[in-house]
Order: structure tokens, then sequence, then C-alpha cells
């Protein structure tokens, strides 16, 4: 019979053209003296003519050094360098502040398809959208949990087309329409009430108009002449007070702004500080 | 009076044991400590080194023959992988009549499928030849993907103990 291909190669022959794609393990074309098995009781392992275990184990022996070079230098014709201009975060996200994200999967199998592939996340920052306040306060109403508060990203998240390329069209449609619709001033939009107020706002609520009732019956019971409510408005106390009681409702109670709030009620009520 | 008296009466009931069965058991016995066993006989039998080891040293001492995603945690397509599994092996039984020296590997590589086979010396080059080229084109227009056949041949199966 044919001896084996081993037997007549060079010690500098070209590797890569034995093995230039993954195969299985050839014994007649690895000229290695390898052993695999576990060994009979008082023997050795089995050689590795007709040895199934090597034929088993995935091998690399088409990834050595030198093939890997000549993938890259194969590849380096169709690589492009990386933009010098964009050579920090900051810059690529104020160039590119819309941030797309899809995964790929690999598995084996007589289908490459998998329908978990065609998921869509598209993310972007709202500082970089051109919003007034009105706009930036519909559109985090308008997304809901979509907005994440403290990082300031919109997340959407796109699955309801069959193909990726639909998803991310559909995704790019949802920002379209969010800026275009938050900027629009519906009619219905005037009735908005306190309840539905993003945040806590002094001017016109009940805690003025009792700070102002309390003031005015004090100055009245000490008979001074009229003091008008702008006046009381402009005071340093009054501003003080309106600045406690804004901190509390809209960042929560700390140490800090209960005695703030503490101190200015003293203030305004004139109570001298009890021992 | 009331302690004798109940035992007087549960011994005077009748033992209610369950009747014999004599349904039909139609399901066959599962052997499970037999299975995939070559019975130790007067050593004359050669065993090839993956029939003389038992399942329970899989990943011990074996690998496994055939190589997929299907069984991975958040994978599908196990159970049609092992369908055509059981195909391929019987295929290439009837494709080369006793020439297979061993069991046959099966590798997946994304939707490629490999085929490693051990032959034994019993054909000439040109039928080996053809066998390969009809198996690799029928199997590939049967499931629809690349099907390559990767032969190796040794002078007889390899034997690894006697048994």
């Amino acid at each position: 019979h044919v001896p084996p291909r081993t037997e007549r190669m060079d010690v500098d022959q070209d590797w890569s053209s034995v093995y230039p794609t993954a195969a299985s393990f050839k014994p007649a074309s690895v000229p290695l003296p390898i052993r695999m098995g576990y060994p009979v009781k008082g023997g050795v392992p089995p050689t590795k003519e007709g040895n199934l275990e090597l034929i088993k184990i995935p091998n690399f022996l088409h990834l050595t050094p030198p093939a890997i070079k000549k993938h890259c230098a194969a590849l380096k014709d169709f690589c492009t360098e990386w933009p010098s201009a964009l050579d920090s975060d900051e810059k690529c996200e104020q160039h590119f502040p819309i941030e797309i994200e899809t995964v790929d999967y690999v598995s084996a199998g007589t289908s490459i398809r998998n329908p978990k592939a065609r998921v869509v996340t598209l993310s972007v920052k709202l500082s970089n959208l051109n919003l007034d306040d009105h706009a930036k306060k519909k559109l985090i109403k308008l997304v809901g949990e979509r907005y994440c508060k403290d990082t300031d990203m919109l997340t959407i998240t796109t699955d309801r087309c069959p193909l990726r390329r639909q998803n991310y069209d559909y995704g790019i449609h949802l920002l379209t329409v969010l800026y275009h619709e938050s900027w629009k001033t519906e009619m219905w939009e005037s009735e908005k009430t306190e309840e539905d107020m993003e945040e806590y706002i002094w001017e016109n609520s009940c805690s003025q108009k009792n700070a102002l009732d309390t003031l005015l019956r004090i100055k009245a019971s000490e008979n001074v002449s009229n003091v008008t409510e702008e006046e009381l408005l402009a005071s340093e106390v009054v501003k003080n007070y309106r600045n406690s009681v804004i901190a509390l409702k809209n960042e929560g109670e700390t140490e800090n702004n209960m005695a703030q709030y503490k101190e200015s009620v003293k203030k305004l009520l004139n109570i001298q500080a009890l021992p | 009076m009331a302690a004798p008296m109940a035992g007087w009466a549960l011994r005077a009931m009748p033992r209610i044991c369950p009747a014999p069965s004599r349904a039909l058991h139609a399901t066959p016995a599962c052997l499970k400590a037999r299975a995939a066993r070559v019975r130790v006989g007067k050593g004359d039998k050669a065993v090839t080194y993956e029939r003389a080891h038992a399942p329970h040293h899989i990943a011990h001492r074996k690998g496994w023959l055939s190589l997929h995603t299907g069984n991975l945690a958040g994978e599908a397509g196990a159970a049609e992988r092992a369908v055509e599994d059981a195909f391929l092996r019987r295929f290439l039984a009837g494709t080369f009549p006793g020439v297979l020296a061993d069991a046959a590997v099966l590798k997946r590589r994304a939707n490629l499928l490999v085929v490693c086979a051990v032959l034994a010396r019993g054909l000439p080059p040109a039928k080996l030849c053809f066998l390969t080229g009809y198996a690799e084109t029928l199997l590939t227009h049967f499931y629809k993907c690349p099907v390559r056949l990767e032969l190796q041949t040794v002078p007889a199966a390899v034997p690894y103990k006697y048994l």
C-alpha cells in the first residue's frame, strides 16, 4: 500500500498548505507521533492510526501563527484606517449621538437563521437633541419607562418586525415622530394640572399663599403700614423659605434640606433660636 | 374494654391486598446496566477503543461522536440534530457496508456538516471515490446544507482490547 505522506515531508515545509482550512485530524498528514486515549493495563495509549479520539476533538492545525499572518495580510486590503478626527469618546458622541445595538447569533445546524437576531436597540442622549423645556418634558412623558434620568439616555428597543433592517427603520421613524410631536403643543395641553407637573413650582402654590397670608396677618397685628405682596415676595426671608420648600419637594428629605427649612421658617416667623 | 374490642374488630376485617395485575406491558424493558457495553467473553473478540468503554466513561476517557450547539443553554434544535445523526449513521452503514471500521464522527460548523469516518481497506479507490461523491451529493440535497465526507483508511479495524 502507499506509504503515508508524512515520510516525504520536509522539516521546513509550508504547513498552511497541508492544513489550509479547518479539517479533521489526518494521521497520514500530521508528522507527529501523537498517542491519545486511556492505556490498556500495563500498556500505552493507542497510536494515531485509526484513533477516533484524535478525530473527535477540534484541532487548530490550520491556525498556526504563520497561517494567521497570511490571513491578516490578505484581509488588510479590505480594511480602512479609523478616522483620526474621532480619537475620543466625547468626539464620537458629538458626531454620532445615536447608538445602535444589534446581536448576531452563531449556532450549528441546518439553518443559520435565528429569530432573536432581529432585535434592534437605539439609544440617544436627550442633551444631543434640540429640545426646549416644554418639548423635553413632553418627550419624557411620551416615552415613559424608556428614559433613564440618571444617564439622560432614551433607549428604544424594537423587535416587532421580522427583519433587522425593518426594525432599524422603525426605530428611526419612532425617534423622528417623538421629536416632532414633542415640539408641537396641542390644545388640550393647556389643561395641565398641578398633579401632572414633573417638578414643584412655588409660584402660585398653596405654600406661597399660606406664607404670604401669615406674614400679612403678622404685619397687620403689629400695625405696620400696608406692606404689599411684591415687597414681601422680594424680601430675603420669603426667598429663603421659597428655596428651602422647593429643595424639600424636588429632592426629597435630607439632613441638609430639613436643616435649611428649619432655619428659613425660624427667620420667616422671627422666632429666636431656642437654647 | 374498648381497646380489645377494637383489636378484635380489626382482626376480623378481611385484609384488602391489591389484586395481581394482569395488564399488558407494551413498552420494552430499559436495560440501563447493559447499554452500549460489550460483554466480556473468552478473550478472542477484538474490540475498538470506542466500543470497549462503557457510557459512564464519556467525558472521562471518551469524547463525543457528534458535536453541535443544540444542547447548550438557550439554543434550539437538539432534537432535530439527534434525528439527523441517527439517519446519517444508518445511511453510512448502508453506503459502506462491511467497510466501516469504527463509528462515524459528525461535526457541525455553522451549517456545514463534516462526517469523519474510518474505513477498512476493502474497496478499490475508484469505488471509494464514487461512494463519497454519491454520499455527499445525496446528503447535501437532502439536508439543504453543505455536507463534507472526510475519510481515512486503516488496514483493519484497530483493536484496543480483546474481550
